[in-house]
Formats: C-alpha cells, structure tokens, sequence
C-alpha cells in the first residue's frame, strides 16, 4: 500500500474525516509499539497502551497542529507526544517499582565495566529515582537535574563519540550515524563499547563522590 | 535488543529531555521496519476510539463558517453591517449573501479576505479554515437540497424550510466533503492568496 502523506492524514482529522484515524493507525500503532518494546523494553501490553493514549492525544489535538517546515513536521509531533509518554510511564515505573531494579534486570553488561564504574552508575540511578520521588508532588520537571552529569560528560567528548553514545543508546542504525559523523560504519561498530567505557571512566573521574558515597554505604553495611 | 546501564542511562537523559539526538532517532523511527505485528481485532479497536474521540474533538473544534463568523461578530462586538462592508470594499448584496453562506468565497478577491482578516484581527489559518469550509458548503449545497427535497417529496411535503436547512447542516457536518479537482485548485489559489500577504 502506498505511504499516505502526512498533510493528508492532517487535513483528514482535521475535517473530522473517520478516514484520518485509519490512515494515523496505520503509520503509528504498530511502528510506535514496536518502538516501546524494542527500544524502551517495555512489555507488550503497556505498549499498546501507551500507543493509543498517544494517538488519541494527536486526534484530540491535530486542530492546533500546523505545518511550518514540511510534511515532516507531523512526523516530529507525533514523536514528541510518543517521548513524552514513554518518559511518564518511565517516571511512574522509577517511582513504583524502583529504577535500580530495572536497571539490574536483563542486564547486559557482562563485566565491561569495574566495580567502581558500575557504582558511579547505579548512584546516578539512585539519585534521579529519589529526585522523582521526592519532586512529585512539586510538578516542576522532576528527574532531568539529576540527568544534567550525562549530557555534561557527553559535552566533553568528541563530537563524533557524542553523536555514537546518543543514537546507538535509541537503536539509530549504525549507517545513519556514519553520514552524520563521517566515520566508516566498521569503525563506529568497532569503537562503540570503547566509547561507552570511556565515557563511563570519564563520569567515574569527574564525579569521585558517587564512588565514595557508594563504597561508604557499603562499609557502613558491613 | 539488549541495551546496557549506559544505553539506559542515555535513553533517560533523553526521555527527559536533557540530551537530544537532533531528529537522528526520529528519523530512524520513520525508516524502522515494524518489529511487533498486531492483530487485526486490536486495530480495529483503537479506531473505534479514536473515532469517538475525534466526533467529539471535530464538534468542539469544528471551524465556523465565514457567516457564522460575520454574524457571531455582529452580535457580539455591536458592529452594523454597514460599517463591515464599507471597510473591506464589498458591495451590500455580497456581503449580505456572504452573510448568510450563500456565495463562495471564490467570487470574493483575495484582497478583501486580507481586509476582513486585519479588521478582525483574525490569524491567517483561522481565516483559511472559515473559507475552506464556507467553500465546501456553498458549493455541496445544491446537492444536500436536492437529495433532502427528495426525501421531502416522498415522507413530508410539509417540511418547512427551518428544518430542511437544519438537516442540511447535519448532513454537512458528518458528510465527508471532497471537492473535485478544479474546485480544489481554485480554492487552494485563493487561500494561498491570503496567506501570502501574512
């Protein structure tokens, strides 16, 4: 079937065309559910529902939506309301179920990086799991603060190495990076978990407290 | 795919807005081939509701017509149709049947729409909505009124002309409204008028 261009699906809705709502399933559901389960590991059934709460937001509110770039700029809403989503129902799982836990679960780290690598990890974990605890009630963007030490450390790093950690982190195929970098896609493959660990050496060295604070935690247990 | 502690703590940065991919991942998403399959009876039933969701949405929302407009305006803001006119250079009779919807906004210059649009301090899309749709229902009019004189014909021949233009209006705002090409061209000639004198 032929892609139906974004401009129309808009105009569809915005007519209150039945047509429209087929038309955004089609491009969406099963795109953005594959999104949450292969990108964001969440399950199944919390995808499909956060996919519908996200198309139903478009269709309640394509009447304020216009076109200034170009047919893409649909594209970028609809994605923009995705991440949003995918951030609350994120938030609400921090704050539920504990962010630590989930970090811990199907973990691959296969011993790539030190004790004390792993510790400065799991603190900034542990600190943006209490920043959203304790920020609920206050509704002024929780979580991002304690976020800030990561795009700090990427700001320090090459741009290339930047642009590596971010897209790879969201399954942005290795070719789409080697256009954005210049680099040969053999050599992101190849650099990828060096760059990680350098990035994680480098949080380790500029941030000593989290490791101390974590090794202080643990005497204090003992 | 497996994602690392890093990868994670990367994907929160990002869900939270303190790092951004500038469009790379929104990119990717829109050339990703669809990994999860649904089935046919989950689909159908996000379409009912989001089908349910935009009747209401489209009734709340749904643009007046330039009439609806002109008339609301009067009322409101305790302009004579006098003063309207003579300020956007239209004739009595053609913004009287401008009025009441009964002429298209073609037949009006694109240079009138721009006056109407600075007197009332209307935005360009707002104002592109409002003839849009004037247009359509000028221009589908004809067709209501014949297939409700039909039907008036048959049940009710003492239907009054309140009634029949109310179902008109009905039957307008549920129907689905594709003008011909010829139509659309002209249309979208004008509305590029207005909004190129933004």
């Amino acid at each position: 079937m032929a892609r139906i261009p974004n401009k129309q699906v808009v105009q569809e809705l915005k007519e209150g065309n039945p047509l429209g709502c087929r038309h955004l399933i089609g491009l969406y559901q099963e795109k953005l559910v594959s999104e949450c389960v292969t990108v964001f590991n969440l399950v199944l059934e919390d995808s499909e529902e956060l996919v519908s709460d996200v198309l139903l937001t478009v269709v309640q509110n394509v009447h304020d939506f216009e076109f200034k770039r170009g047919d893409g700029d649909f594209h970028l809403w609809v994605l923009t309301i995705f991440r949003n989503r995918v951030r609350d129902l994120a938030r609400h799982q921090a704050i539920t179920a504990g962010l630590v836990e989930r970090f811990e679960e199907g973990d691959s780290d296969d011993g790539q990086y030190s004790r004390s690598e792993r510790a400065v990890i799991d603190e900034i974990v542990r600190q943006y799991q209490d920043s959203l605890r304790d920020e609920r009630s206050l509704d002024e963007g929780p979580g991002s603060g304690k976020l800030r030490i990561i795009a700090e450390t990427l700001d320090k790093m090459e741009s290339w190495e930047r642009v590596l950690l971010r897209c790879r982190a969201l399954d942005v195929p290795y070719e789409d990076i080697a256009t954005y970098t210049g680099k040969p896609v053999k050599q992101l493959k190849v650099y990828h978990a060096r760059v990680k660990k350098r990035f994680v050496k480098m949080l380790t060295d500029n941030h000593p407290e989290f490791v101390q604070r974590t090794t202080g935690t643990e005497t204090h247990e003992a | 795919m497996k994602h690392d502690p890093v990868d994670k703590l990367i994907q929160h940065a990002y869900l939270e807005g303190a790092i951004t991919t500038r469009k790379a991942y929104e990119d990717a998403v829109a050339k990703r081939n669809i990994a999860v399959v649904l089935s046919e009876e989950k689909r159908i039933a996000l379409e009912r509701r989001l089908e349910q969701a935009l009747a209401r949405s489209h009734q709340e929302k749904v643009p007046a017509t330039v009439g609806a407009f002109l008339q609301k305006v009067k009322a409101e803001q305790s302009i004579k149709a006098q003063e309207i006119f003579a300020r956007v250079g239209l004739a009595p009779n053609v913004y009287r049947m401008l009025e009441h919807d009964r002429i298209s906004p073609l037949k009006i210059s694109a240079e009138a729409w721009k006056k109407i649009r600075t007197l009332f301090n209307l935005q360009t899309d707002e104002l592109v909505a409002m003839v849009r749709r004037t247009h359509q229902l000028v221009f589908f009019r004809p067709s209501f009124r014949t297939t409700l004189a039909r039907y008036d014909a048959k049940k009710n021949k003492g239907m009054k002309a309140s009634t029949l233009e109310k179902a008109a209006s009905e039957l307008y705002s549920k129907a689905r409204l594709d003008l011909p090409e010829d139509e659309k061209e002209k249309l979208e000639k004008l509305l590029k008028s207005i909004a190129a004198g933004k």
